[in-house]
């Protein structure tokens, strides 16, 4: 496995773990948990844009793996 | 008129009437009333009884007696809702019965209460030894409420200095497989929302004894059929188990990456991770 694949993995799960605190953060009564949720939403996203940033750079480096 | 035309009549319409004039009343609960609230509801029970069955033959004068005595009971409440001094008037104080883990004996003689009483009464708080009481308190309606030392009481999430999620009371949605809109509304959700999650789990309405929503939006379900096993939601561990794998994947990137820079924006994103997972771990995992 190339270190590009495994950031988007990385990537993919993190996303995933966005749309499910999305869900939560609308659903949930409390207005604590409510805004825990969304820093939570927040921080994955910083980290999703920072991950998507690198892997633009991974790919210009390694072309041949473009892709995957 | 025949006697017992009359006596129904006069039954029918006390009834009604002391239907409406005790709710009239207030609220309280029977056992938790003071012993002259108990008197005064047992005398308006008497005379309607009285005019009912034509002890009482003049029925005004027995309706007077009635009025006066829901008139004075519903002008003390009144009174004691306004001043202090009224109700401690009416109702009584307070007696303290143990203090600073004494025993106050006066107070208990006061109260007319012997030892065995009070220890029985402790015993039914869950306080076996006398030892374990920093404080106990006679209320006006006789109940015998007790503090327990610091070190005797339950422990709390609060002692253990650990965090848990805020949780509001559950709303019943569903009840012998109808549908209850009101507490759905008042959750901000609609008959579609319950219809999409029925469908997820692959149930039908009729066969829901009861449906409960909790504070996170989580539905709970209980079924007519008990042979049914029904999978027990398991998407907030599921969440915190993805992020806590996306974190070991950050450090070790970071570990992995030689150019600095990129490194420093690896371990960056791992902490940043790491503090939001410790703010939502009482949230999704308890």
């Amino acid at each position: 496995m190339t270190v590009s694949s495994k950031v988007k993995q990385t990537l993919a799960s993190l996303k995933g773990a966005k749309g499910t605190l999305r869900i939560y953060s609308t659903q949930t009564q409390s207005e604590k948990s409510k805004s825990v949720y969304k820093e939570a939403l927040q921080v994955t996203d910083e980290i999703i844009k920072d991950l998507e940033g690198r892997i633009q750079t991974l790919e210009f480096q390694e072309p041949q793996y473009k892709g995957y | 008129m025949p006697g017992w035309i009359e006596i129904l009549l006069r039954s029918v319409t006390l009834f009604f009437l002391t239907l409406i004039l005790i709710r009239a009343m207030g609220k309280r609960n029977i056992s938790r009333l003071t012993p002259f609230n108990f008197v005064n509801y047992v005398v308006i029970a008497v005379i309607a009884a009285l005019i009912s069955v034509r002890v009482i033959p003049n029925i005004a004068f027995g309706f007077v007696a009635l009025g006066t005595w829901i008139l004075f009971a519903v002008l003390l409440d009144y009174l004691a809702m306004k001043s202090k001094w009224v109700h401690d008037w009416v109702n009584g104080k307070e007696t303290i019965l143990i203090k600073q883990g004494k025993i106050m004996e006066e107070n208990l003689a006061r109260a007319r209460l012997t030892g065995e009483e009070l220890s029985r009464a402790l015993r039914s708080k869950n306080a076996f030894n006398f030892s374990d009481v920093e404080f106990a308190v006679m209320e006006t309606t006789g109940d015998i409420n007790v503090l327990l030392k610091s070190d005797k009481k339950p422990l709390t999430p609060h002692d253990l200095g650990s965090k848990v999620a805020p949780k509001s009371e559950p709303q019943t949605v569903i009840l012998d497989g109808n549908v209850l809109n009101e507490p759905l509304s008042a959750l901000g959700l609609n008959k579609e929302w319950l219809k999409t999650q029925l469908e997820r789990t692959g149930i039908s309405l009729e066969n829901v004894f009861l449906g409960q929503v909790d504070s996170s939006g989580e539905l709970y379900l209980d079924l007519f059929d008990d042979s049914i096993q029904m999978p027990q939601s398991k998407v907030k561990e599921m969440l915190y188990a993805n992020l806590e794998k996306s974190h070991a994947d950050l450090m070790t990137f970071a570990l992995e990456t030689k150019d600095q820079k990129v490194k420093n924006m690896y371990s960056k994103n791992a902490k940043k991770l790491e503090q939001i997972m410790k703010k939502l771990e009482p949230i999704l995992l308890h």
